[in-house]
């Protein structure tokens, strides 16, 4: 099983992160608070309380080298804290927002930190060692609508943001002083601050859960209408696929290799997709066990009732039992996931990841037994 | 889709509709021919050259509904159908259960169904947020 420990925290969780060691974990309990969990002896304390934001925190990174922790709120703040001797402090960062702080990533050198928020906005923060404070630019232009979920390219410029509007946009955030001037090769070098790279139109519905393949050539996000697309060569000519899927839409993804993407969602369940020798990406399984379609399905006794007035209203004997047997019930989360997170090193290859999701449940997975999915 | 479809926005809604006429007969003999399966085929081929201009809509409809009222094995037409038709032919069903009228809502019903059974509720996720190709 791929599933290697589901541990209940709180009614619903916003987000979480990771310690570096990953022996704690930084979560928000759908309220206005950071909880820090760490593990001592197989159970949970309850270590640490962040406690600055007025409103849901919405976002939280922790950082792997520097030990720092970002927060984003919907209270249009975010708050960087240092862990300094055993004690959390905040540092408030001004984003100059007028609207709720969506998601926040650090970036691969953990020198600069990207916040999405609702004012269709991303700003870009970085540490002024003078003034010793964190100053934000913000990308004000482009977006038509709040922006869902960020994405750091690993050469630390590139940065993926997709949107409510359906759109998902590459930009460059290059800062002067902040970051070396090669850091990008070829036609990408001249980029500006806040230039548009490219924008993938591929969607009509809203975008989720942006991220860039290990080696930066391949960008992945979905659709709130049930797909998932894949771009390849992003830059003047891209190659995208759109991939339709059967279930309910998902919210986050997560490349476990170059070519293997885990997508979470309103499903409860990951789905692994996979790209072929051709570059062809298709769906290849769920993740978590699941109920098989011979079996009759109890999946609660609303949503059969509901198809049952639906389909009953023709006068014809309907089994509703029958009907997409393929969700599951009693399976390791048991509302919508939000969000996926790898574990351990960050590099070509991820094995273990942690989801969390709005049943309030963390769960650990770990590929090491799902041959097939490290074949791929 | 690429071609001549392609184009079809700016060819003026007439030849669309004269297009959609000529599909219609097509679909008149097949059905004669007792092959609902394959008149619904060509009724559902080409609305992918989406216009929004109403008459063209309501041409494809009164096509796609002829051949959708024919079909008497739902599972059969189902399985032989492609995959990639399952999204354009949600959107149909819901047209045909907008409409109120008691037989045509029986039988969209009942593809409805199956339909879910098989496409699942991805496929009920696309039609409704694809707000851009309407039918």
């Amino acid at each position: 099983m791929a599933v290697m420990a589901v541990h209940q925290f709180a009614q619903c969780i916003t987000c979480h992160a990771w310690s570096p060691d990953q022996s704690m974990v930084a979560l928000c309990p759908n309220n206005n608070e950071v909880h820090i969990y760490r593990l001592v002896e197989d159970k949970w304390e309850k270590v640490h309380v962040l406690q600055k934001h007025d409103q849901v925190v919405s976002g939280i990174d922790w950082s792997t080298r520097s030990n720092r922790i970002v927060t984003a709120s919907h209270d249009r703040n975010s708050y960087v804290w240092n862990l300094e001797g055993s004690e959390w402090v905040p540092t408030l960062v001004i984003l100059r927002l007028n609207r709720a702080a969506l998601c926040v990533q650090w970036s691969p050198k953990e020198n600069k930190f990207a916040v999405g928020s609702g004012a269709k906005t991303v700003c870009i923060c970085y540490y002024e060692q003078e003034n010793n404070w964190w100053v934000s630019k913000l990308i004000r232009k482009r977006h038509d609508s709040s922006v869902t979920s960020v994405s750091w390219h690993p050469n630390n410029i590139l940065l993926a943001t997709t949107s409510t509007d359906g759109k998902c946009r590459v930009f460059s955030t290059f800062i002067k002083g902040v970051d070396a001037k090669d850091s990008i090769k070829g036609t990408l070098s001249d980029s500006k601050f806040g230039e548009l790279i490219v924008q993938l139109d591929l969607s009509s519905s809203w975008t989720f859960g942006v991220k860039w393949s290990p080696s930066g050539n391949t960008l992945a996000y979905v659709g709130h209408n049930s797909m998932i697309y894949f771009v390849d060569d992003v830059g003047p000519s891209p190659l995208a696929q759109n991939v339709v899927f059967r279930d309910l839409p998902l919210r986050d993804v997560l490349f476990v290799s170059e070519r293997t993407v885990i997508g979470v969602g309103f499903d409860c369940n990951p789905m692994v997709f996979a790209a072929d020798e051709r570059g062809i990406w298709s769906f290849i399984r769920y993740l978590g066990e699941r109920k098989t379609a011979s079996s009759p399905s109890r999946y609660g006794s609303q949503f059969s009732e509901a198809f049952g007035k639906f389909y009953g209203q023709s006068k014809h004997g309907v089994s509703n039992d029958t009907v997409d047997t393929s969700r599951t019930r009693g399976a390791v989360h048991e509302n919508c996931i939000n969000s996926i997170i790898p574990l351990g090193e960050h590099g070509a290859l991820t094995r273990r990841f942690s989801t969390s999701g709005l049943d309030g449940r963390i769960v650990l997975w770990d590929l090491e037994n799902e041959q097939d999915i490290l074949e791929l | 889709m690429a071609g001549a479809e392609g184009f079809v926005e700016a060819d003026n809604a007439e030849a669309i509709i004269a297009r959609i006429e000529h599909k219609s007969r097509k679909i008149e003999s097949l059905l004669k021919q007792y092959k609902p399966v394959e008149a619904l085929k060509t009724a559902l081929e080409g609305t992918y050259a989406m216009t929004s201009d109403e008459r063209c809509k309501s041409a494809h409809w009164i096509a796609v509904h002829r051949a959708l009222m024919a079909i008497k094995d739902v599972d059969g037409m189902l399985s032989s159908l492609d995959p990639e038709y399952y999204d354009i032919l949600m959107k149909y069903l819901y047209r045909g259960l907008s409409t109120g009228d008691r037989p045509t809502c029986d039988q969209c019903l009942r593809i409805h169904e199956k339909l879910t059974e098989k496409a699942g509720l991805g496929c009920i996720l696309r039609f409704l947020t694809d707000t851009v190709n309407t039918v």
